[in-house]
């Protein structure tokens, strides 16, 4: 069982949590502009790193609000959580 | 010993309000206090009492909990004094149940199905927590000064909850009223 520390919550347990993929993927301003290559790896491709990973988690028992976590692949040690650019407050 | 039995009282006839704004927004907080008489609790996991309870669900989420009959004019109250800002007013009274406990076991018999840490000293007076009891998702306070516990739940999960706390309450001698 993982804690994972949600930012207005603080640590509770893995069961109220649902995770979200990796973080800080970006949705391409203009899709029409891109050829279907582009399109796929935005859907599609993750950097699946081995160790230190960004990725989205939200609090989906509690405040369910969406949030980041640093989490290590190999030894699930989380080193932090973040709030999201946009803040999720409002 | 009866007082120190663990009861369970559904409360009837209870209203549910669902409020959602900005809290960094003063002029949101202000006009919500003024509908309401009351502040609206802002620190993570917290509910407010007065003449409604108001609890914390998210940075910019509460619940207004209050007698049924009184649903219509706070929620009239709110929409007029905070008309003009974004936010949204929905009465979800329908959709939720809240039943009170108290006794000096609740906080372990919570713990046979809820992994929120329930010692005084951590859950205090005043504090809230949505999370899983018994894998329902719930909304906990510790209302009235710490002698009570307010369980929400949604209201067709109630029934379960009930015989989730009956039986899990049985080495505790819950009694229902
Ligand atoms: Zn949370």
């Amino acid at each position: 069982m993982l804690l994972i520390e949600c930012p207005w919550c603080g640590e509770r347990a893995e069961t109220e949590f649902s995770y979200g993929g990796e973080a800080g993927i970006v949705r391409p301003a203009e899709p029409d502009a891109l050829s279907d290559a582009e399109w796929a790896d935005y859907l599609f491709n993750r950097t699946n790193p081995r160790g230190a990973h960004r990725e989205l988690w939200n609090h989906a028992q509690g405040c369910r609000r969406w949030f980041g976590v640093e989490r290590d692949t190999v030894s699930y040690k989380i080193s932090g959580s973040f709030k999201l650019p946009s803040g999720g407050e409002a | 010993m009866s007082e120190q039995r663990t009861q369970v009282s559904i409360v009837p006839d209870t209203g549910f309000i669902n409020l959602r704004g900005d809290s960094q927004d003063a002029d949101f907080l202000n006009a919500a206090e003024a509908a309401t008489g009351q502040r609206l609790p802002v620190k993570a996991n917290t509910v407010s009492e007065g003449e409604l309870r108001v609890y914390w669900l998210g940075p910019d989420e509460w619940l207004l909990v209050c007698p049924a009959e009184k649903v219509a004019d706070v929620i009239s109250q709110l929409n007029e004094k905070l008309s003009g800002l974004h936010v949204a007013v929905n009465d979800i009274s329908g959709g939720n149940t809240s039943m009170h406990l108290s006794g000096e076991s609740v906080r372990a018999l919570f713990s046979k199905g809820c992994t929120l840490d329930f010692h005084p000293k951590v859950f205090k007076a005043g504090d809230c927590a949505q999370s899983g009891l018994a894998k329902a998702s719930v909304l906990i306070g510790l209302i009235e000064g710490g002698t009570t516990f307010e369980l929400i739940v949604r209201r067709s999960f109630a029934g379960y909850m009930l015989k989730w706390l009956r039986h899990a309450g049985r080495e505790y001698g819950i009694e229902f009223t």
